[in-house]
């Protein structure tokens, strides 16, 4: 037991892992997937399911790995007979009741009833011609459905509910085969962290209002991304259709929002879709704004940036990426320069079982990355000065309220009918977070990277992109 | 949570006082749970949904968490029943000494017709349980709280008769 | 009100010595008879000292695993860094047992003393006695005997509670009897942990059943080498048993015998075997989560933890269930199998779908529809759901079928060929 690690066989393979390991995840290193349903590295072990039954050499039954911890020269073999016939019994037992639904059930696709069955399964059921238990569609809340027929009871959303979210509303009531996942007739689903229990049912019985029926699995690409809803920074996947966003997904990162997003975070996405963006670069002539090409929108700024001095005020959103903000700073560093933002607030909501995770007040993904470059939150000054400044840039605040006597320049993704910046000299647009790759800085300070998961519409550019474009035509140095 | 304008507590006054001494012998107040749930039961003939919320309440748990453990015990009504409430044991052990029969005949003299349904008059909820621990003295019966052993067919009419 | 018999001759009578003697009820009858003296007797030695006595005496678990008491008691952690806990099992839900309650309507000082001397032993502070929510007469019984064992201050600093069950056979599983005094849905724990290392409330926790406790008094105050002589067959199984027979005997009842007797004996001569006319056809020896015996091996059986296993079958919770001719196997099986898929506290996959499938297909078969691949079926499902599980429940479901399947297939095939009249189960 070299270097205090502790070394077993699993599957023939030699496995080193830390005192205390589960065999279930030790198994992980020997690049073995046992497979499971009850278990979930975020959940308190219930081994309930039974499905990770492996052989253990020495031990007269099998074992479940979920509950298993490592013992130096353990050895073990998930594909022994025995855990084979095991595995195929309880995904026999488990079909039993199961309602054949794939054609209808949302979960098809990365559904994990119908990937074990896929490999372990047997081709046809005994159970015969007997009835399968019926118990109706249940709303649970806002957003989630549960289908206790096809529920397998792995309990994973009672213990998420009561040890993570620490709010018992789902139960399992009854028992044996009339057991199902109940609510309190005078209870709702309502936490702003219940929608995890979507993701983590295994199956396709506890289901999203938003997500029914809107896609297949199998029809989705997946990006990495990070959440724009707060400034916790959790890591997420954006899941596209045919280049619309129509489903959010925690990723996990034991950092931050370990496998787990708020229910704030899971439905902020729509926005992304929009179809009002500006999709062309607009030039103020002869009194009102004409599309035009890159070229003739660059001319035009450059022109306004050599023909001013003085003061430069940047008023930008908290959303941008770190790599924009540098940007315009660095565009902008030949003036008295003043950059500000501001944060839309509102109430913090904890995920309580987790240290350090809940829904921020400050519901942007960059404040701090914005903070860490020198922009300050004192927005009503920089408006002020705004006012007097020879030049005035907004990224990407549609609803900003700027006036000034110098020449504005907005950067943005959509622009309101009566918006104050309709009145810009040059309007360039830019991608959203889903169409372009980025960082931002969370509130601990955690850079993070986010990519790209749609086409932005139109002629829209990452900002970053524009504005790194824009200062290297000018000739400025790169801010160290 | 939706109050009902007219919902009287269980727990106040004197079966308060009881909670606090059930409440003494354990260490924390989500073990009281069971025995708070009969003193609910003995004081309002069952366990209503408004009920379960109240016992959460008056130990800190939530309502969905108190239906949780109700609906795992089979003792603990969630529906009103008749005044008498008859378990009659018909596992093995009895069902080979008569406890069918047993069954039946307590169907038909008190009225009660099928098993868990209750009688028209009110009077009678028979239902079929499993052992009840008196196997040599069969067929057991329990009538609300009185255990009554070697009970026949021929023995019911006068049963039901004394109990009505 | 079913009153015991009074003991046959064969019987080797001691915790039953005073069963149907009210008298024997009341702390003063009590002590008049001897009671509380083994108490007072182990609070002047050393915890361990009396758990050595226990130990040595060969006193094993009653309520049916058979563990031997004394070494679980030793399992306590040795130093007492963290309040200890002791539970008594008197959830007694086994079909065919009956032991229990009578012990606490006749004797309930006796179990309160056991509890008291246990809890001593294994430095416990509390101990909680659960008993199953039917047992109304017992309750009420233990409930004045403790009032009066507390107002004469017996116990010390040992605090002792009843608890009461509310409907669950699986609640006599002692990692599940613990959940529910926590005030939880009654299911079995995973082991490890094991109750002596972390147990009720997290703390170090030993469960014994109410007759293995009676017995303690017992060996405390007649010594260990008294109890060890009461063996008539293999040393390793010690001391008296009430077995509780019941079924198609002519006087059933609790009768006990001292470890090692003859079932033959037990059956005929103490209970006067099947009604006039009948002949014994099986026996289950232990409760029905044990294998069902065919009259032969019934016959052949010595009544000790490791006689009954020579005949195929366990010893169990004592609880000796008669089938003569008369009884349809069948029938009784499925009842078996409904009464666990009832009971199934629905955590594990094999016994929740499990036990209810077996039930539906013992139906079926019942009903004239069963097919010949029927018996395969249910063989295989049975070993499916044997050994694979967090409890024994499944297990259990699986015992009679498959012992059923073995030993009485005449019957089954009796069904599936329609030779029987097709019986319609409600």
């Amino acid at each position: 037991m070299a270097d205090g690690l502790i070394n077993l066989t699993i599957d023939g393979a030699p496995v080193s892992v830390p005192p205390g390991t589960l065999v279930i995840e030790a198994a992980k290193q020997a690049g073995v997937l046992v497979p499971h349903y009850c278990y979930h590295p975020g959940l308190p072990v219930a081994g309930v399911c039974r499905m990770c039954l492996v052989e253990i050499e020495k031990a007269p039954k099998l074992q479940i790995a979920c509950a298993t911890t490592v013992i130096e020269g353990m050895v073990v073999k998930t594909q022994a007979p025995a855990a084979k016939d095991a595995r195929r019994s309880v995904l026999e037992f488990l079909l039993i009741n199961h309602p054949l639904d794939c054609p209808i059930c949302d979960q098809a696709g990365e559904c994990e009833l119908q990937d074990f069955v896929f490999q372990e399964g047997q081709r046809g059921t005994r159970y015969g011609e007997f009835a399968k238990r019926f118990n109706p569609v249940e709303d649970f809340g806002p957003d989630v459905l549960y289908v206790p027929n096809r529920c397998i009871l792995c309990t994973r959303c009672v213990r998420f509910m009561e040890d993570v979210a620490q709010e018992p509303v789902l139960n399992v009531s009854e028992r044996g085969d009339r057991a199902f996942i109940g609510i309190h007739p005078e209870a709702r689903l309502d936490h702003p962290w219940a929608g995890n229990v979507v993701d983590l049912c295994p199956v396709g019985s506890l289901l999203s209002k938003d997500f029914l029926h809107k896609a297949r699995a199998w029809e989705l690409d997946k990006t990495a991304s990070i959440c724009t809803g707060c400034s916790q920074g959790c890591n997420i996947t954006l899941d596209t259709r045919d280049e619309v966003v129509v489903r959010v997904r925690p990723r996990p990162n034991l950092d931050i929002n370990r496998y787990f997003i708020c229910d704030h975070g899971r439905m902020h996405y729509r926005w992304m879709n929009r179809g009002d963006r500006i999709e062309a670069p607009l030039v103020k002539k002869d009194g009102g704004l004409h599309a035009t090409d890159w070229d003739e929108a660059f001319a035009r700024v450059l022109a306004i940036l050599r023909g001013a001095s003085g003061k430069a005020v940047a008023l930008v959103s908290p959303g941008a990426s770190s790599e924009a903000l540098v940007a315009a700073k660095r565009l902008l560093s030949g003036f008295n320069w003043t950059g500000a933002f501001q944060v839309v607030m509102g109430e913090e909501a904890p995920l309580a079982g987790i240290p350090n995770l809940a829904l921020r007040a400050e519901r942007a993904p960059n404040a701090k990355g914005a903070e860490q470059l020198g922009y300050t939150r004192d927005y009503a000054q920089a408006l002020a000065t705004a006012k007097s400044a020879a030049v005035v840039l907004v990224l990407d605040e549609p609803d900003c309220a700027v006036e000034t006597d110098g020449a504005l320049i907005y950067i943005g993704t959509v622009l309101g009918e009566d918006a104050a910046c309709r009145r810009a000299d040059v309007i360039l647009p830019i991608a959203n977070v889903a169409e372009e790759e980025g960082t931002f800085v969370n509130r601990d300070g955690r850079e993070q990277r986010y990519f790209q998961a749609k086409p932005a519409p139109g002629m829209a550019q990452p900002a970053a992109w524009v504005l790194e474009q824009l200062a290297q035509t000018m000739g400025l140095a790169a801010v160290p | 949570m939706t109050v009902q304008e007219d919902y009287q507590p269980v727990f106040s006054g004197k079966v308060l006082e009881e909670l606090q001494t059930v409440l003494q012998r354990y260490p924390n107040k989500q073990a009281a749970l069971l025995p708070t749930l009969w003193l609910a039961q003995r004081e309002h003939g069952w366990i209503s949904d408004r009920i379960m919320a109240e016992v959460a309440e008056v130990l800190g748990l939530t309502p969905a968490y108190v239906k949780g453990v109700v609906t795992f015990y089979t003792m603990y009504h969630q529906h009103p029943v008749g005044k008498n409430f008859v378990q009659v044991c018909t596992t093995s052990p009895c069902n080979i000494c008569g406890a069918e029969e047993v069954l039946k005949s307590l169907l038909e003299h008190s009225g009660a017709g099928d098993a868990g349904a209750t009688s028209p008059d009110g009077k009678w909820t028979i239902v079929e349980v499993e052992c009840l621990g008196a196997c040599g003295f069969a067929t057991p019966i329990l009538i609300n709280d009185d255990f009554i052993e070697s009970v026949t067919p021929d023995k019911v009419a006068e049963l039901v008769r004394k109990y009505r | 009100m079913g009153y015991p018999h009074k003991s046959h001759p064969k019987e080797t009578v001691v915790l039953s010595q005073y069963f149907g003697d009210a008298d024997a009820r009341t702390i003063k009858g009590w002590t008049k008879r001897g009671g509380y003296e083994a108490l007072a007797q182990a609070l002047k030695m050393d915890p361990v000292a009396v758990t050595d006595v226990v130990k040595e005496s060969g006193l094993r678990g009653r309520g049916g695993a058979g563990f031997p008491t004394g070494l679980k008691w030793s399992f306590m952690p040795k130093e007492k860094k963290k309040a200890h806990y002791l539970c008594v099992n008197a959830d007694e839900s086994e079909p065919g047992t009956f032991k229990d309650r009578e012990i606490m309507r006749w004797t309930p000082h006796a179990l309160l003393e056991g509890t008291a001397i246990a809890a001593y032993a294994i430095r416990a502070e509390v101990a909680y006695i659960y008993i199953r929510g039917e047992f109304t007469e017992p309750w009420t019984i233990m409930e004045r005997a403790l009032a009066e064992a507390n107002a004469a201050d017996v116990f010390g600093d040992i605090k002792i509670h009843l608890h009461r069950g509310a409907g669950a056979y699986i609640c006599g599983e002692e990692t599940a009897l613990m959940n529910s005094i926590e005030g939880k849905r009654g299911n079995p724990r995973i082991k490890p942990p094991f109750p002596a290392a972390a147990g009720l409330f997290g703390l170090p926790t030993t469960i014994n059943n109410v007759e293995t406790l009676a017995a303690v008094p017992h060996i405390i105050k007649r010594g260990a080498a008294w109890y060890k002589g009461l063996c008539l067959s293999n040393p390793k199984s010690t001391g008296t048993k009430l077995f509780s027979v019941c079924g198609h005997v002519q006087r059933p009842g609790n009768y006990e015998v001292t470890m090692g007797f003859p079932l033959k004996d037990l059956l005929y001569d103490m209970c006067g075997g099947p009604p006039a006319g009948r002949t014994l056809k099986a026996c289950i020896p232990g409760g029905s989560s044990v294998p069902i015996l065919t009259r032969e091996e019934t016959e052949a059986t010595l009544l000790d933890y490791e006689g009954v296993v020579a005949q195929g079958s366990m010893l169990g919770s004592g609880g000796v269930i008669v089938f003569d001719d008369s009884a349809d196997m069948v029938y009784q099986i499925m009842r078996l199998a409904r009464f666990y898929a009832h009971e199934s506290c629905a955590q594990c996959t094999q016994c929740r779908e499990g036990t209810a499938w077996t039930t539906k297909i013992m139906e079926r078969i019942l009903a004239g529809q069963g097919k010949t691949k029927d018996l395969d079926l249910l063989l295989d499902l049975s070993e499916n759901m044997t050994g694979k599980t967090i409890c024994v429940l499944s297990d259990s479901c699986a015992a009679p079928i498959v012992s059923g399947i073995k030993k009485f297939r005449g019957e089954f095939e009796a069904y599936l060929a329609g030779k029987r009249q097709p019986v319609m189960v409600g």
